[in-house]
């Protein structure tokens, strides 16, 4: 019960602060709370079941364009394109993942880096289906039950993704399923002996992290009420990759600490190195692997310990 | 028949490009089992290089073309050091370097971007434009003749390949494992630095062409097989005819033959993992 | 009253390239029994251990488990028709506490899906699974070191955590891979008291062993190996005085 009454409490106080935010930091706000509720499920894929892949924002745009699609082109109602664009990440997903997986190595990673690649070029050449460079826009989100949410009533729906994802994942984590994703991350040849089917856990954790991607992406389709090509990009691939080792690999709170961290560090510094940021960030990585591979979350547990 | 001849030509030329950033990928990941995703942005750096020193300040091309690759040399010895020694000797998880080139890779492209405007750079032809697509060919000949020759008669390739089978019983031999180590990224990065250099003239160094060779290379590599050095020239060439074949014949626009490389490497990884060649 | 053969060996051959490591061996294992395994290094021992845990594929012959033919599966079906292992050389989880490490070893065990996982519905069965491994961690004696990080475990104490794991996929069949190695003689004795305790419950065991004086008190029956072949089987007792095992096993340690 107290458990429950705690999530409550993150869920209305998320929720509250976007009332007290302006229009401009509203957006802001939004952005944030998305790229946390990535770098969760991609800190499960990555830093828990210990799979590089650079397609979780290609997931995120096939979610966010295949609802643009359905509902604006193909005109189908609001639940149906809601599942056949989950049904479309997982099938994608299923095809990247099946033949990379099962195998030893970091085949994964190059096809999902090819896919990820793939993924703009038909996104650019696409024509009038997904609006070629220029991407979609002039839509509006569904009315539902008579009223369209929006302002912070928006930014609310997207703190119930972030905390539905982290239930979601918190659950996946204190399971067989995250021992086993766990187990196959340390030693793929003990976890065998144990019973662990690893090309199927390495699967499941692939589609079910590219699903909860795309999901996102759904909700983002409606923050800006336009997708174009560019945020779905390899770009912010790495970067979430980046957040992702910054905060601390493996841990839920690492990924939301690295993903704020990351997310807002350009907005402050912008005004002094223009948008070299990303070249501060890849030397951050390249430090934080040398120095302290367990990220800030680590760097927090060894000061606690010694102090 | 004209048509034909020049397709085979170009494709041909493409497919030494890939084979070369195969080969690059192969020399680092058989002594030390590292996948380094960089192999890519060093091509850009050496795209870049042939930029600067051939069409900037007009240095004579083989002059040129011998100071990038001792340029590459020391970047791929440098980033050894910086990125993957430090975790091989501390005994980290092979994941570690891989992300730490990870690392590199968004650093590698950055510095180029911030040092460079973003739009196209030229890199002046070797021999004239007509005879590129052969010099490339020519080129990527000595290169692979080289490597294998190396492997296969000199006892410094012995120890290379002696440390590809079993790092531990290397060492106990006596092979200075982190020279070996340092030497791999040295030459995986001239291999790469080489196969941006003889490119660039056609696509024009620019600071986002490493990503596509680096699948593509990748791609080469898995086609052909990783146990053998002439495997990454004929899984280059092979994804090369792929490619051309597909934008000359098939009714999809240019761009989607990007696709090609993604649909091979599904392929050969659900029927035959091991690549075309086999490891002896 | 000889029970019910849980593991039937027939045949088993392994070549590694021109090398015969395994030559037709064959050798069974009943419910609640010792059957250690002895014989010098390079005598096929962990070979064997390996085909029948289906690491290595055979080159040719027959283990049946249960009555059914294993050879050809994967590990982890191996492991889910009840085969567990321990390895001879520690290899916990690293990246989580000593409980988790053994509820690995229950994976097989769970009978809860993804959706009830999310759903919250597995949340009962993980407490039981849960309450089970903290049983077994008393049973091997670690009992009050459940939440500890697996690195703080002595060698000692990780050989034991190995042997909880494998405990926890409720096997009908042990295999140990040299369980004595490394450890301090009180150790040893602390282990054999463990291992009958396991053979008690009506789990059959094969110890694979390097150190005779550990396996023979302990043993039911011995087989022994030597290049491959089986050149002796019976009680221990037998087995002690046997001239070819004397000739094998003790004259290759006294020339070594």
């Amino acid at each position: 019960m107290s458990s429950l009454l705690r999530w409550l409490g993150a869920a209305l106080l998320l929720a509250g602060a976007a009332f007290l935010l302006s229009d401009y930091h509203n957006d802001v706000y939004r952005k944030l709370l998305l790229w946390v509720t990535l770098a969760l499920s991609y800190n499960f894929l990555f830093g828990i079941c210990g799979q590089i892949a650079f397609s979780h924002f290609a997931f995120y745009g096939i979610g966010a364009y295949s609802v643009v699609i359905f509902l604006f082109q193909f005109h189908l109602p609001f639940p149906l394109a809601i599942l056949l664009g989950i049904a479309l990440c997982i099938l994608f997903a299923l095809a990247v993942a099946i033949p990379s997986a099962r195998l030893e190595g970091f085949y994964l990673a190059l096809a999902t880096l090819a896919l990820a690649q793939l993924f703009i070029v038909v996104l650019n050449e696409g024509g009038a289906v997904t609006g070629g460079p220029g991407g979609l826009a002039n839509y509006k989100l569904p009315e539902f039950l008579g009223t369209r949410i929006r302002g912070p009533w928006y930014t609310a729906v997207i703190v119930l993704l972030l905390l539905g994802t982290l239930a979601v994942l918190w659950r996946l984590d204190r399971s067989w399923f995250g021992r086993a994703c766990r187990a196959v991350r340390d030693n793929p040849e003990v976890a065998a002996a144990m019973g662990v089917d690893v090309a199927r856990t390495k699967v499941t954790a692939f589609t079910l992290t590219s699903a909860l991607a795309g999901i996102a992406g759904m909700v983002y389709a409606f923050v800006d009420n336009t997708v174009n090509p560019p945020i779905f990009g390899l770009d912010n691939a790495f970067l979430l990759l980046f957040m992702v080792i910054v905060g601390g690999a493996g841990r839920h709170a690492g990924a939301i600490i690295g993903a704020a961290l990351l997310f807002l560090v350009p907005f402050v510094l912008s005004p002094l190195i223009g948008h070299h940021h990303v070249l501060v960030f890849g030397v951050l990585v390249v430090a934080a692997i040398l120095l302290q591979p367990r990220g800030l979350v680590g760097l927090y547990d060894a000061i606690r310990r010694h102090p | 028949m004209q048509d034909f001849l020049e397709l085979t030509v170009s494709a041909a030329a493409s497919g030494c490009i890939y084979g070369l950033i195969a080969l690059a990928y192969l020399l680092m990941i058989r002594p030390t089992g590292i996948i380094n995703f960089a192999v890519g942005e060093w091509a850009m750096v050496g795209a870049f290089g042939g930029y600067l020193l051939l069409s900037k300040f007009e240095w004579p091309y083989p002059l040129g073309m011998a100071a990038v690759l001792v340029f590459m040399l020391v970047i791929g010895w440098l980033t050894e050091r910086i990125a993957v020694r430090p975790l091989v000797e501390r005994g980290a998880p092979l994941l570690a370097p891989i992300l730490a080139l990870l690392g590199m890779l968004v650093v590698f492209r950055e510095a180029i971007s911030v040092s460079f405007a973003p739009d196209p750079h030229p890199v002046p032809y070797a021999l004239g434009i007509q005879r590129q697509s052969f010099f490339i060919i020519a080129v990527t000949s000595v290169v692979f003749i080289g490597v294998w020759l190396f492997f296969e008669r000199t006892i410094a390739g012995k120890s290379f390949e002696a440390v590809a089978i079993h790092r531990r019983a290397a060492a106990l031999m006596g092979i200075n494992l982190s020279r070996v180590t340092a030497l791999s990224f040295a030459a995986g990065a001239g291999a790469a630095g080489l196969a941006g250099l003889l490119v660039s003239p056609n696509v024009s160094a620019h600071y986002l062409m490493g990503v596509p060779l680096a699948i593509q290379g990748f791609t080469a590599l898995v086609i052909g097989g990783v146990g053998r050095v002439e495997g990454a020239l004929l899984g280059g060439l092979l994804l090369a005819f792929a490619e051309q074949l597909t934008v000359r014949y098939a009714p999809i626009p240019a761009g989607y033959a990007q696709g090609v490389p993604l649909l091979l490497l599904m392929l050969f990884l659900l029927l035959r993992p091991t690549g075309l060649l086999r490891a002896k | 009253m000889p029970s019910a053969a849980i593991l039937e060996v027939r045949g088993l051959t392994k070549r590694f390239g021109g090398l015969t490591a395994v030559s037709s061996l064959g050798f069974e294992v009943r419910e609640g029994e010792i059957l250690g395994m002895i014989g010098p290094n390079g005598a096929g021992k962990s070979t064997t251990f390996n085909l029948i845990a289906g690491t290595y594929a055979a080159t040719q012959g027959e283990v049946r488990f249960a009555g059914e033919q294993i050879l050809g599966l994967p590990p982890h079906r191996i492991a889910a028709r009840g085969v567990m292992r321990t390895f001879q050389h520690n290899r916990p989880f690293g990246g989580m506490p000593v409980i988790d490490n053994v509820l690995v070893g229950a994976h097989t065990r769970f009978a809860s899906g993804l959706w009830a996982v999310v759903g919250g519905r597995a949340l009962r069965e993980e407490t039981q699974r849960r309450k089970r491994a903290a049983e077994l961690i008393e049973f091997v004696g670690l009992g009050e070191l459940p939440h500890a990080d697996v690195a703080t475990l002595s060698f000692g104490q990780g050989r034991l955590l190995e042997i909880a794991r494998a405990l926890a996929g409720e096997p009908r069949l042990l295999l140990f891979d040299e369980p004595a190695a490394g450890l301090t003689l009180a150790e040893c004795e602390r282990l054999a008291g463990i291992i009958r305790g396991i053979a008690a419950r009506g789990i059959a065991v094969l110890l694979i062993e390097h150190d005779m004086h550990f396996l023979l008190p302990l043993a039911q029956r011995v087989a022994v190996l030597n290049f491959g072949v089986k050149i002796a089987d019976g009680l221990p007792e037998q087995i002690r005085n046997h001239p070819a095992v004397l000739e094998a096993y003790l004259g290759s340690h006294a020339a070594a």
